[in-house]
């Protein structure tokens, strides 16, 4: 299908503003809007983007794709550009915009050093773990640091990906803080709670936090 | 200047691994094309092989390890590589790795191809993920310096030594020098070499292809690996663990096809044999639509897959439109991994004084001629681990070399002139793109699963026209930042590179060995070619030589599965 992208573009070196730039690429309906961002550089080479696994693990093709945060590589363009064909691709909302769709990320994977992001190996741990608690773990172990959530919370307080670091370990049996950790985190219980809440909407990995002792 | 004792490049779990076990005593930085998350060691899915059972062996390791290698693994190093296994497994466990557990709560194992026993330890299918996540956490504890999106560009060698890196602040746009005492390359593969790959955008051979720059030796580069399993058009990953928990292929015919080529592993025989299996099916007129075969997992029963496969769930459904709880998925092979790499010992020490590697870019040589599921995951661990003690080691002992003003001048020179210089045209009809794509694409169509005498020399010639157009491009010149076209540039400049070497070094071995074969040689030929294949910078081009196999205990024999 014939595709029309309107990507944000911004050089700081040249542009006072972010303006957006049309271009249209020929592309499948089951290909994803990373491969369009692919062809739309083959058209326009200065266009920056982030990509590497193109198979949502490695999450730095986090985008705002028609106003939603989400992964440039899971987004299928059948289903994006249901409306009329058209696509418009901004970076990340309530990052810094450093050039066109890359946005500066020092301050989320800063906001994990908060949270005492490493397990704390209790000294109770005899070598074997509960599969029900590992199970447990599994899915806030699948966080991908991308950021999404926190473009979708706005300008919150809360430092999601610090939270689900927190939560994760919160759960770990073999963590000497564990559940304590949720108050290391100086959230009210009641932000934390709606926080897990919202996360399974925004999450590309379908985080859902449950089972969180909060 | 900037200076650190011991410079890890790459930021996946070698590097990782790396940095980890040279911190502490010594001043350590880690500096990384990606965000050190983002590394392609996360999308790994399958397990690490570990002998953790009593029922099972170290000796059964080394054996599967040497067979699956098809006898061109160096035995001395597959000993370390399943001797240190077990100790890594329980120090990832203790940094806070979620193995997933058997019902008694000890670490859960299960089978891939070519072992004799299920000795693969994983975090559901998002093993490599897991560890990555966590090996990120212990750098974070440590306080270990990243330097996240920044390129490596050179390896200065002073006096037959390294003793700096030319590295690229992409998001600044501006070249510098790292003074250092020790570098651990640690970038992993190429696959983006060829057009089919289940590689990330990010897996350009760029630390192999600096390092033969600088003078290192490369070793078995023709040998690649070709994983049976990623989905049919797209290229994505699936699993072996999807085969491990008892997963069928099969072809149009809905027959179990692996029982012609491997009556006694059937479809965890190793990958070299599933992929050429597949290929033989479907050019034999027996693939769904003439171009892919199924791979089955509708019998598991959607707890198992929901429990043990959940990646490959979601990608198939996401990638293929396929659930496979009720519907088989169309598969075919496609670039997975580099058996070849820089040449190192089992410290990790290359041929170039100062210069350690670790993980897929370097070649210990622990795969041979064909890597086992779940050994590359374990020698980024083990390999790493030895590498980084070892660089800290070697640090100790070393001084920096000075740079005067002159020399660091001379040395950024160039790359200055690349990023200040306006941005020209290319030559008519050509681009970066263009020779990118045909470059992988002729990597794919005739250095592939099944090679000849023909199609190789025409790989070479073809190789050659294409790095001749490739100095003709215009130098996509610009300060600004987050230069991608600029990062691609130099990155096919890498893979043309490698492509060259890989397959010269294929046109030169005439037998078929492990993911090698030659049609035109079927056969292996221990009497002439039980070779490595050496592969150094000469004057006009790659000089090849070869290197003894190290054989402890293991005497080649037929390899059957």
């Amino acid at each position: 299908m014939d595709v029309e992208l309107k990507i944000c573009r911004y050089d700081p070196e040249k542009d006072t503003s972010p303006y957006f730039q049309e271009l249209a690429v020929s592309i499948e309906g089951n290909r994803t809007v990373l491969d369009a961002l692919l062809l739309a550089w083959e058209q326009d080479p200065t266009l920056s983007f982030r990509r590497s696994c193109r198979s949502a693990i490695c999450g730095s093709c986090a985008i705002v794709i028609n106003g939603q945060p989400a992964l440039a590589c899971q987004t299928l363009i059948g289903k994006a550009a249901a409306n009329g064909g058209i696509l418009t691709l901004g970076p990340l909302s309530h990052f810094r915009q450093l050039k066109d769709l890359v946005v500066d990320l020092e301050p989320l994977f800063d906001s994990l050093k908060a949270a005492v992001p490493w397990l704390l190996l209790s000294d109770q741990y005899s070598g074997r773990m509960d599969p029900d608690a590992v199970g447990k773990i599994e899915n806030p172990a699948t966080c991908i640091l991308c950021g999404i959530c926190q473009a979708d919370l706005g300008e919150a307080e809360i430092k999601p990906a610090g939270v689900v670091k927190a939560l994760r370990f919160a759960l770990d049996p073999r963590d000497t803080l564990g559940a304590h950790r949720l108050r290391l985190l100086q959230l009210p219980p009641e932000v934390l709670r709606l926080f897990i809440k919202q996360l399974p909407r925004s999450c590309p990995k379908g985080i859902d936090i449950f089972s969180a002792p909060v | 200047m900037k200076s650190h004792e011991v410079l890890i490049i790459g930021g996946g779990l070698a590097g990782l691994m790396a940095a980890l076990n040279a911190s502490g005593s010594t001043d350590v930085a880690v500096l990384s094309k990606v965000y050190p998350t983002r590394s392609h060691s996360g999308a790994a899915q399958g397990g690490f092989n570990a002998v953790l059972h009593e029922d099972d062996s170290i000796e059964a390791h080394i054996f599967d390890t040497v067979k699956g290698s098809d006898y061109l693994g160096d035995q001395d190093a597959i000993e370390v590589l399943c001797s240190d296994g077990p100790q890594v497994i329980f120090e990832l466990e203790k940094m806070g790795v979620l193995w997933t557990r058997a019902p008694d709560g000890a670490i859960a194992q299960r089978s891939l191809g070519g072992a004799g026993f299920p000795r693969a330890c994983f975090a559901a299918d998002f093993s490599g993920h897991v560890v990555l996540h966590t090996l990120y956490e212990q750098l974070l504890k440590r306080g270990v310096k990243v330097y996240s999106e920044w390129h490596l560009l050179e390896l200065i060698v002073d006096e037959g030594r390294v003793s700096g890196a030319v590295v690229y602040d992409f998001a600044n746009a501006r070249v510098e020098i790292i003074r250092t005492k020790q570098v651990v390359l640690a970038t992993g593969g190429y696959g983006r070499a060829f057009a089919k790959t289940t590689n990330a955008h990010a897996n350009t051979g760029d630390g192999m292809a600096i390092a033969y720059r600088a003078g290192a030796v490369l070793s078995d580069m023709e040998f690649v690996q070709f994983h049976p399993t990623t989905l049919y058009g797209t290229n994505i990953l699936i699993s072996e663990a999807a085969r491990g928990e008892g997963g069928y292929l099969r072809n149009a015919e809905g027959e179990r096809f692996m029982a012609r080529y491997a009556p006694a592993k059937m479809e965890l025989a190793p990958r070299d044999v599933v992929a050429r299996a597949i290929f033989k099916e479907i050019k034999e007129g027996r693939g769904l639509e003439g171009h892919y075969v199924h791979l089955d997992l509708t019998h598991l029963g959607e707890a198992l897959v929901a429990d043990r496969l959940p990646q490959v769930r979601d990608l198939a459904i996401r990638y293929a439109g396929v659930d496979p709880v009720t519907a088989p998925m169309p598969i075919e092979p496609a670039q997975h991994y580099s058996m070849g790499g820089v040449r190192t010992d089992t410290s990790g020490v290359t041929t170039l004084p100062g210069l350690l590697a670790a993980g897929e870019v370097a070649n210990v040589s622990v795969h041979g001629a064909n890597r086992l599921g779940g050994n590359s995951l374990l020698e980024t661990v083990v390999f790493g681990r030895r590498a980084g003690r070892k660089a800290a080691e070697l640090a100790r002992e070393t001084s920096y070399r000075g740079f005067s003003r002159e020399a660091a001048k001379r040395v950024l020179e160039p790359w200055n002139a690349l990023l200040s210089a306006s941005p020209a045209e290319n030559p008519k009809g050509d681009s970066t793109f263009a020779v990118r794509r045909e470059m992988s694409t002729l990597m794919n169509n005739q250095v592939g699963v099944f090679r000849t005498e023909t199609e190789l020399e025409n790989a070479v010639a073809g190789i050659g026209l294409l790095k001749e157009r490739y100095l003709r491009l215009s130098r996509p010149a610009g300060a600004q930042p987050f230069n991608y076209a600029l990062m691609d540039f130099f990155e096919v400049g890498y893979l043309l590179d490698l492509c060259e070497i890989i397959a010269r070094g294929a046109l030169a071995r005439t037998e078929s060995r492990g993911a090698h074969f030659r049609l035109d040689y079927p056969e292996r030929d221990d009497l002439n070619w039980l070779d490595h294949t050496f592969a150094r910078r000469g004057r006009a081009g790659p000089e090849f030589s070869r290197g003894i196999v190290a054989i402890t205990s293991h005497k080649p024999q037929q390899r059957g599965y």
